[in-house]
Formats: C-alpha cells, structure tokens, sequence
C-alpha cells in the first residue's frame, strides 16, 4: 500500500513539474508577444496525418465500390464508376494540393473544385507525400475562388438558370451578371406575352432551390472535403480499417488526457488575468499611461486565450491593421473572432450583454475601458446605440471599436447582409477578413445547436484553430453613397480577400422566416415582364 | 451534424430507389443527406414547413405550389425518402437510349400541367388559370387585365371548346417549347 502511494507520488511529480513549467513558458510566451513554432509544426504534423488517412479512405472507398459496382448491373453504371473515379482524383489532387499549399503558408482559398478547367490539368499529380512545395498551380495568384461555393465534388447540381434572390435585380444565372444592366432598356425590348410555359422557369428555380439552395446550408458547419479524424464530423465514414481506427484512437487520448486539460489550465489563468488586470487598472484615473498599460493587459489577455485553444493565425498586410481610433468591421463566426483580431492591437468591443462565462469577460474588460454593452431591449433602440458608437468613435483617444455587422454567427463560408447601423456613424471603416480553416477544428458556434459552454468544450477537444486574417486598406464613405450601399461595398470586398461568397440574403435566416416583402418583390419582376394588353 | 447513423440508407434501399428513379447510388446518398438536413424534427419525412423554411423557395412565387407537388393526395402531410426522390426524378435530364420512366417529355409536361390543375380534375379551368396568375404576379396588374389574359390563353390552346386546357390540349400549346431543358436540372456525377 505505501509502495504503491510512493509509485503514485513520485511519477506524479515526475509528470507534473515538466507540465508546470511547459504551462509557465507558454504564458510567458504570450505575455512577451513572441512564440516558438511549437504549434505551427503542430499543425504541419496534423496536416500531414490527414493526408495519410485520407488516401487511406480514398483507397478503401474505392474496393467499397468495386465490389458493389461489380454486382449490380443498373444503368449509368459505367459512367457513373468513371465519373467517380475522376471526380475522387480530381478531388484528392485539388485538397493534397491545397493542403501542401496552406503548410507552405501561401494564400488560403485556392480550393479549386473539380470542374475548374484551368487548374484540373495542373492539380492533376499523385500525392506527394508531404513537405514538398506544391507546383504554381494556381498560376492566377490573384484569382481566389469562392471556396465557400461547394466545390463540385459535394455538388449535386450545377445551377445555370434562374436562382431567386431577395433583391430581384440580382436575380442571377449563377453569379452572372451581378453589375447592373441597364434595366429600364431591357425591359422594353423584352416584354412578352403570359405563355403556359411561363411557369417553367420558377418551377426549375424552386426545385433547384429544394436540392440545393445557397442559404440554409451556411448556418450548419462546413462540411468537409475528407475526415479529419474527430467523431463529430463523421457522418460518412464508419469503420474504414484498423489502421484509421487506431490513429483516431491516439489522437483522441492526446486530445483529451493532454490538450483539455492545458487548455482549460490556461484559459482559467487567462480568464484570471483579465479580471484582475482589468480592476486593477479601473482604479487609476484616465490617462495616457493608463491606456498604455491597458493596452498592454488587453493583448495579453488574448494572446493567452489564443493559446488556450491552439490558434494559429497568419496576419496578412498589418501595415493596414487599425490602431487609432474609427470602426473596425469583419465578418463574424464565433466569439472567438474576438480572440483572433485582437492579439495584435487593442478593441473596444460592442456586443448584446450575455450572462455566464461571457458575462464575467465582458463586465472584467468593461471596467478598464469603454466598451458598448446593451441589452437586448435596447437593441430595438438603435437611436441610443447609435449614438453611443458615434460618441465613441468621435473622441480620437477611444481605441478602434470593432463591430460585426452581420448580427449573427455564420459558418464562415460566406458573408451575409452587412447592417446599415455600423456605416452610418461616419468616419473611417476598417475592413477585415477572417477565413479559418475547418480541417483543424469548426469555429463556427451553431448557437441554435450548442450552449457556449458546448462550444467551448468542442474548440477545447479539437486539434487546432487555424486562421488567416487579412487587413484590407480603409475606406470611406462616397458623396452620396446610401449606407446600404456603401454596406454593401465594404462587404464584397470582404468576401473577394477571404475567398467567401457573397450573398445578398438576411443572417437573421437563422432564426425568422422569409420576409412577405421578398416574394411581392419577385411577383413585381415578374410582371414588369408581361406584355399587357 | 453528428452522427446519424441510425438514419443511414441501407444498401436495398439505395438499390430499389435506384431501379425507381435512375439517380445514382452516390446521387442519392447527397440528396438524402440534403433531406436529412431539412428534416429538423429528425423523423424521417418532410412537412411542409420544412420545405418553405429554405429561403429561395419561399419568396418563389410558386413556392406554394410547388411544395404541393410533394404531397400526393390521400398521403398525409408528411413526404418519405422515396416520394420525394419520385418527384426529384422529374427533373433528371433526358437520356437518350436509357429507360426514362418517370422524367419522359411527357412526365414532365404532366407535372408542368399539376402546377395548373389546382383542383386535380384533370383541366385548367379559367379560374384556376386565374389563381396561378395571381400568384406569379402579386398585385402589380389589374383583374380586368388579368382576367383577359386568361381567357386570351385559354381561347389560344382550347381545341375542342369546352372552355378548359385538357392535358392533350396543354402538351400541344407546348409543343414549341424546349421542356427538356426548362425541366430539367443538371445533376452532377
């Protein structure tokens, strides 16, 4: 029994003074502002580790499907084994390239679907087996895709005619023609009679629409290309082989007997220091040495935090990052956005008051500095929000504040409608553009799905948070510019850097039904149509 | 998302709605993973709320009757896997030389024709042309207006005077039309 307590005692000390010093140099790390790699060569390792179980899967899908394929004798058999095959080639040469591309820290957002002509022939290689630098595949560097556009290997249809949206002069052949064309020439010369067939064209459009519409599918995670070896995102793959089995094992004791338990250590401390920096410096009276040092304890604060959940960012362009004063706009995710901007500059925050965990984050910071905290009825009030934001942003010592104008968490494959509150305070905006990476772990919060504590508890057990932020140079309002317009510009510049696709729909989607108006527009463009007797 | 492995399709049943319909097996695990993502209460069938829930179809003009389509009567309210890939079936592209059971030329024109047929006698009356096109066109054009062109349609297609468009009547004012093309959806692999 003694023996068995001094086995105990001795390995447990054993483990626990290299943990306690690993804990103490991450947060010593974070609080100078610099970092070693460590999770950077993480992330290269899990990169490389998904490569392998996912040609692993490919190869097992594949003897799936011979055996099947050789049984049944139904028809499209030939073409349909071709075209899958293809499109599985295709698809793994587009995400091996892409992956080597994003260990190689280039530019996210070149997830060529199959069907690009342009790259297919020069993504067309054998695996390379990790490390190597990918070929200039995408010669066209400037050319991002819409990779929140499903690529077309998770397409079930090509959509080419019409696709409704809530602003009928939008309505689109699939992203054609989104400039305006001159309407009122148009019309004239394309007036037609009611025909019977007339009904053809929005029964196409809402079928299409029941397969496949570009709404609903953003308020769910992303989904993914192949498995990235956690439970929660395998809807497609039960037992593949032993060898997958066996990695999800190991990885799945590293995540939670190793990772969770550092995580939640330092998010406590990091929750810790904030509160207690944060009262410390509500006591000294406002000046600049307070904001200085406020400064200081708000970056610290984030850095830890950042490193509670395994981030890695990659900032792009900081000689635009915002640093005195005006608005700072992005498109939002999760809370955690908050996390991702603000390790390299100082935010005032603006944000409906929550209780609980993020309750306690938001009245510590509200202490030491001024954030917009209001309530949900006040919400309905934009006059007084409105008013505090221009307050705020008129006295030039406030820190930039930063507003996500889409109200509301969406999946990050797209950016939704930009509230006109935000761009009518005047001033300067700053744009910037959050992309993450959902091999390593989804950072969107489905808040109609997970409690904050859920989520935290999902972000904690991942592997990893990967994110690209990119700074976008300031804009200003035009002469004359509505602010909706001026939301709107702001936004598809927005989506243009991050590879996200813009759409002109409500974020609010995620909880209301479509608005009457909707519908009475498209029955007035329609009728603008019809030649009248 | 999660895990919905006890949702998942069985092998036979992949098979018989191949036989049925013609997609293929990898069409029809996407599409029962897309009916599965708009079956919120997870109960296996569709209402029609889940329906008009996604947006674009909604502000459709014939969003209403279109959903209708689904829901044969005499079948509840509730839409199973294999209904709705019955319908979906319409709408697959025409292959020439393949067996092309339910999305034949004139498949589709009958389901065109549904869309009119409001009371599912078989006819187009002038009233129920009427109501269509209040739907497609709201309250931007006057009665009087829209009555006319209602009855201008049905002097033009009506054949044997009885003041309705019998299907054979509909399929021969169509017969000018491209219906392969306006009903049908390019499906991929």
């Amino acid at each position: 029994m003694a023996l068995l307590w001094t086995v105990v005692s001795v390995s447990f000390s054993i483990i626990i003074t290299p943990f306690l010093m690993f804990l103490l140099a991450i947060i010593f790390l974070a609080s100078i502002g610099k970092s070693l790699g460590v999770r950077r060569l993480y992330v290269k390792i899990l990169l490389k580790i998904f490569e392998y179980g996912r040609q692993h899967i490919e190869i097992a899908k594949k003897d799936q499907r011979r055996e099947m394929v050789t049984g049944s004798s139904c028809e499209g058999d030939g073409d349909a084994d071709a075209d899958a095959t293809e499109d599985e080639r295709a698809a793994a040469a587009a995400s091996t390239a892409a992956a080597v591309e994003r260990a190689a820290g280039a530019e996210a957002g070149a997830d060529a679907g199959a069907g690009d002509a342009a790259h297919a022939p020069a993504t067309r290689r054998p695996s390379p087996g990790g490390g190597a630098k990918a070929p200039a595949c995408n010669g066209s560097a400037g050319a991002l895709l819409p990779n929140g556009a499903l690529p077309n290997s998770l397409s079930v249809i090509s959509r080419e005619d019409l696709i409704l949206s809530p602003v009928p002069s939008l309505n689109s052949a699939n992203g054609a023609a989104k400039e305006g064309l001159p309407r009122s020439r148009s019309f004239e010369t394309l007036k037609r009679e009611f025909e019977l067939a007339d009904c053809l064209e929005f029964v196409k459009a809402g079928v299409e629409a029941i397969i496949e519409d570009e709404v609903t599918l953003r308020f769910e995670a992303e989904e993914l290309k192949s498995w990235n070896l956690l439970t929660r995102t395998n809807s497609w793959y039960e037992f593949i082989s032993w060898r997958l089995t066996v990695i999800w094992v190991l990885g799945f004791l590293v995540r939670y007997c190793f990772l969770l338990p550092l995580r939640v250590l330092i998010c406590f401390i990091g929750v810790a220091w904030a509160v207690l920096s944060m009262a410390v410096l509500g006591f000294l009276p406002p000046s600049s040495l307070k904001r200085w040092l406020h400064k200081r304890a708000f970056i610290i604060t984030f850095r830890i935090l950042a490193r509670c959940l395994s981030m890695v960012l990659t900032y792009h362009d900081t000689q635009y990052r915002p640093d005195k004063g005006g608005v700072c706009v992005a498109n939002h995710t999760s809370p955690i956005d908050i996390i991702t901007v603000s390790t390299e500059s100082c935010f005032s925050l603006i944000g409906q008051r929550h209780g609980g965990f993020l309750g306690v984050l938001q009245r510590a910071l509200a202490r030491a500095s001024p954030h917009i905290w209001f309530e949900r009825s006040e919400v309905k009030d934009r006059e007084a929000v409105a008013k505090r934001l221009r307050q705020h942003v008129s006295d030039p010592k406030n820190p930039p504040i930063l507003i996500f104008p889409e109200g509301t968490c969406i999946n990050n494959t797209s950016v939704m409608q930009f509230k006109k509150g935000s761009f009518e305070v005047g001033g300067v905006i700053y744009p910037v553009a959050i992309k993450y990476d959902p091999k390593f772990g989804d950072a969107f919060w489905n808040s109609s799905r997970f409690s904050m504590m859920q989520y935290l508890y999902m972000m904690m057990t991942s592997w990893a948070i990967v994110c690209d932020v990119w700074y976008l140079p300031p804009m200003y309002q035009k002469e004359g510019e509505t602010a909706i317009d001026f939301a709107n510009r702001v936004k598809s510049c927005i989506a243009r850097q991050g590879g996200l696709v813009d759409l002109m729909w409500d974020g609010q989607l995620k909880r209301m039904k479509a608005k009457k108006e909707w519908k009475e527009a498209q029955q007035e463009e329609y009728s603008k149509r019809l030649k009248l007797e | 998302m999660g895990n919905r492995s006890s949702l998942l399709l069985r092998e036979e049943e992949i098979a018989q709605i191949q036989e049925e319909t013609g997609f293929t097996p990898n069409q029809i695990e996407r599409l029962y993973s897309r009916f599965t993502s708009l079956d919120r209460g997870d109960c296996g069938t569709l209402s029609r709320e889940d329906f008009l829930r996604i947006p674009e179809l909604a502000i459709n003009p014939l969003g209403d009757r279109i959903v209708h389509a689904f829901f044969e009567e005499g079948c509840g309210d509730r839409v199973n896997f294999l209904q709705f890939m019955q319908v979906l079936a319409h709408f697959r592209p025409i292959k020439k030389g393949r067996d092309n059971k339910l999305n034949s030329r004139e498949q589709k024109l009958k389901f065109a024709f549904k869309m009119y047929d409001l009371d599912n006698d078989e006819k187009i009356s002038r009233d129920e042309l009427l109501a269509i096109l209040h739907m497609m066109v709201g309250a931007n054009i006057s009665e009087e207006q829209l009555t006319s062109i209602a009855e201008r349609t049905i002097l033009e297609a009506d054949q044997n005077g009885d003041q309705m468009i019998s299907f054979e009547e509909f399929c021969k004012a169509l017969e000018r039309t491209d219906v392969e093309q306006k009903m049908s959806i390019r499906f991929l692999n």
